[in-house]
């Protein structure tokens, strides 16, 4: 078991207390250009997500596990397609409850 | 449903399902002083807490959470590392974010093959499995891997987690009340203050003495017990609770005034509010 390198759950708030460590967050693709991807983080902000994006297409939400790079932008090392319906509420509120009350069950 | 007597609880996976069908269970061994446990239901953990487990009580006591004994768990992350090398067994890493964990997976019928088939590295899954030490490293030997559809279940399986651990927390009497309601309020998609919100009626799953009587004690009592109750100076008036546990007020009265006269619950400003007596 190693639990040297976990990848916090943030949304797009969350970000900057994170610059330079692993996180992770699902964003509602706006765009894609060669090398960016930018979204909508679940709790509306926006996000630009740098890095070899994954075989299209993409679906509507994306989750990106990646180093935070600027409380904006993350350098994505694994892209997960997360469908084209998700709980954004519910996720924000984990991200706020992994990030507060439970942060000891994360990281 | 299978007997989990049936079965030897630390080799076999007790039928008894997921955590949500042994609720009683759960409720129970956080009401009680009772340590240690063994909860024999499929509990969602993250690897952090498996993690931790093994450094505060040692890999002879097996994975102990909040004085319960796991035998087995859930679990949900990426897969990485797929290694088919050997005919009879699949192993792979586990990372769930929190950290990652190795997994086995016995290859024995052609179910096992097929349903290993469509697991490759990247790929988010659930996890089932039993927790083992052996030669000095820890070991999630699974016995059932199957890809995320809706990834949904990803936020659910944490959502989860935290419910499971609140539940069973030492200090429960506080905590269980209100993370129930931070998870409502996270499914209900509401942004709602603890004191407004509209408890739910801790219904208790204990008594099925068919003792009607009984339950309704236990239901007022619980439903006074709740933090948010406990919480209001002025008690809850009669209306309130019957209104809550969905009871004609007229059937609660007999029952209140019992439970007065035994010195469980008192009345506070009026006749009417009550709150319960606090040991």
């Amino acid at each position: 078991m190693d639990t040297s390198s976990p990848s916090v759950f943030v949304n797009g708030a969350l970000m900057r207390r994170y610059v330079g460590q692993k996180v992770r967050t699902v964003i509602q693709v706006i765009g894609s250009d060669i090398g960016s991807v930018v979204g909508k983080s679940t709790d509306d902000l926006q996000i630009v997500v740098r890095g070899s994006s994954p075989t299209p297409p993409l679906t509507t939400y994306l989750e990106v596990i990646g180093i935070a790079e600027s409380d904006n932008a993350i350098r994505a090392e694994t892209w997960t397609n997360f469908g084209n319906s998700f709980g954004t509420h519910n996720y924000n509120e984990l991200c706020k409850l992994a990030n507060g009350e439970f942060k000891h069950l994360f990281i | 449903m299978f007997s989990s007597s049936q079965f030897e609880p630390n080799s076999a996976f007790s039928g008894g399902g997921f955590m949500s069908s042994q609720p009683s269970q759960a409720y129970e061994s956080s009401s009680s002083t009772a340590k240690n446990r063994e909860f024999q239901g499929l509990v969602p953990v993250t690897v952090k807490q498996i993690t931790e487990c093994f450094q505060t009580s040692g890999e002879k006591s097996g994975l102990v959470i909040n004085g319960i004994s796991l035998t087995n768990v859930s679990l949900v992350g990426l897969v990485c590392d797929k290694d088919v090398s050997k005919v009879t067994e699949v192993r792979f890493t586990l990372d769930d974010g929190t950290g990652r964990i190795d997994c086995k997976r016995w290859v024995n019928e052609t179910f096992d093959a097929r349903e290993m088939e469509s697991v490759r590295d990247g790929t988010y899954v659930r996890v089932n499995g039993h927790l083992k030490t052996f030669q000095g490293k820890t070991q999630l030997l699974v016995f059932s891997v199957r890809p995320i559809m809706d990834f949904n279940e990803v936020t659910f399986h944490y959502i989860e987690c935290i419910h499971f651990y609140s539940q069973n927390s030492e200090s429960q009497g506080q905590q269980v009340g209100d993370v129930t309601q931070s998870v409502n309020t996270t499914f209900q998609g509401g942004s709602n203050t603890n004191q407004a919100t509209p408890l739910n009626p801790v219904v208790s799953s204990q008594n099925n003495d068919g003792n009607g009587r009984k339950n309704l004690d236990d239901m007022i009592l619980d439903y006074l017990k709740q933090p948010a109750c406990t919480a209001r100076q002025q008690g809850i008036h009669i209306d309130e609770i019957a209104q809550q546990l969905k009871v004609p007020k007229n059937k609660l009265e007999g029952v209140v005034q019992s439970l007065e006269g035994d010195g469980l619950i008192y009345s506070t400003i009026d006749e009417y509010h009550f709150k319960h007596v606090e040991l």
